[in-house]
């Protein structure tokens, strides 16, 4: 048992970094996603983020393509991570809750 | 098959494409699961697996044909960076696994990571690895190569390994994965290897493992007397 729990132990500090990681690159991926407008046979960009409970819009103008890429890598990335941090968040759930488990912790 | 599993051969394959499987060896205890896949021994089941895949890259560092952004490649799989601050170490991490890279320690040693450059990472300074890398055997699992220590050698080193460490229960993993090795080692004609194995330990290493198997000889009484024969010899 003892092995088990250190090995529990492991896998919960293991997640706890991952999700920091997840967090942290969250934050540093651009906020809101692009919304594109046509107007008069041009398009425009606006940046559309949710602020307690509102949707806003920022207008880009016309984008460089660079910036595009820069914007679209960032959607598919937090898309991606999303899933992975609640699956985390799951894991540590679960973790602590065997850790603190009465059975586990009266293990020597 | 887990989705931990599933996610390995996807590293292993982009680490293929990349160029990059076939001049690093697994150890750790993935190293066992592809044990398991080489000798189609239905007892030789490993209990428990750690989320870390160990990559062990050998000393003098290989040439990789051009730079790879490991992380980048790996990133497409939801892979994330963690960096050690007071280490310096980098690893990749998913929820379901991590993937490490190491190096032989030699010298004096030191206490930062080897930067490897040209695949955007650095690699953990472990000793004791080299004896890992003298011996190595080449297996194919889904068509990718694994490179994999001897299993000899894999569990006279994880003997090593359990005597140094300071944590208890790791020290005691490390010794049930060592005796399962060497017991299907026994039961399968593996003699041979294991006396070649010990054959290059050194001799400082032949005492600590001796007194290790002195001091598990009351769990493991049949294989620790079947490995004293090499000392009486």
């Amino acid at each position: 048992m003892p092995i088990l729990k250190d090995f529990l132990q492991e896998e919960l500090k293991n997640s706890k970094d991952l999700k920091k990681a997840y967090e942290n690159e969250l934050k540093k991926i651009p906020k809101g996603a692009l919304v594109k407008k046509q107007i008069k046979g041009h398009d425009y960009h606006y940046l559309a983020y949710k602020q307690n409970g509102k949707v806003h819009y920022i207008y880009k103008g016309k984008l460089p393509q660079k910036e595009l890429h820069r914007y679209l890598k960032a959607k598919k990335r937090r898309a991606q991570i999303r899933p992975l941090l609640s699956q985390v968040k799951k894991q540590i759930h679960f973790l602590k809750k065997v850790l603190n488990d009465r059975q586990l912790q009266s293990m020597p | 098959m887990t989705d931990n599993f599933n996610l390995c051969l996807n590293v292993l394959k982009k680490l293929h494409t990349a160029k990059v499987l076939d001049k690093v060896t697994i150890i750790g205890s993935w190293a066992l699961f592809f044990y398991q896949q080489c000798f189609k021994d239905s007892n030789f089941i490993p209990v428990l697996r750690t989320k870390d895949i160990d990559f062990l890259v050998p000393l003098p560092l290989p040439k990789w044909e051009e730079k790879i952004d490991l992380p980048h490649i790996l990133e497409e799989l939801g892979f994330s960076i963690i960096h050690n601050y007071s280490s310096g170490l980098i690893r990749l991490s998913h929820p379901e696994l991590i993937v490490e890279f190491l190096v032989p320690e030699q010298g004096r040693g030191s206490d930062k990571p080897l930067s490897l450059p040209e695949l955007k990472m650095n690699a953990q300074r472990i000793r004791y690895l080299n004896y890992l890398l003298e011996d190595t055997l080449q297996t194919k699992y889904e068509r990718l190569p694994i490179h994999l220590p001897q299993p000899a050698r894999y569990a006279f080193h994880k003997l090593i390994v359990a005597s140094l460490r300071k944590n208890k229960e790791k020290s005691v993993r490390d010794t049930e994965q060592a005796m399962m090795v060497f017991s299907h080692l026994f039961k399968n004609n593996g003699l041979k290897e294991i006396k070649a194995a010990f054959g290059k330990l050194p001799k400082k290493w032949e005492k600590t493992i001796y007194n290790k198997l002195v001091s598990i000889k009351s769990t493991y009484p049949e294989l620790t007397s079947q490995l004293f024969h090499f000392w009486d010899n």
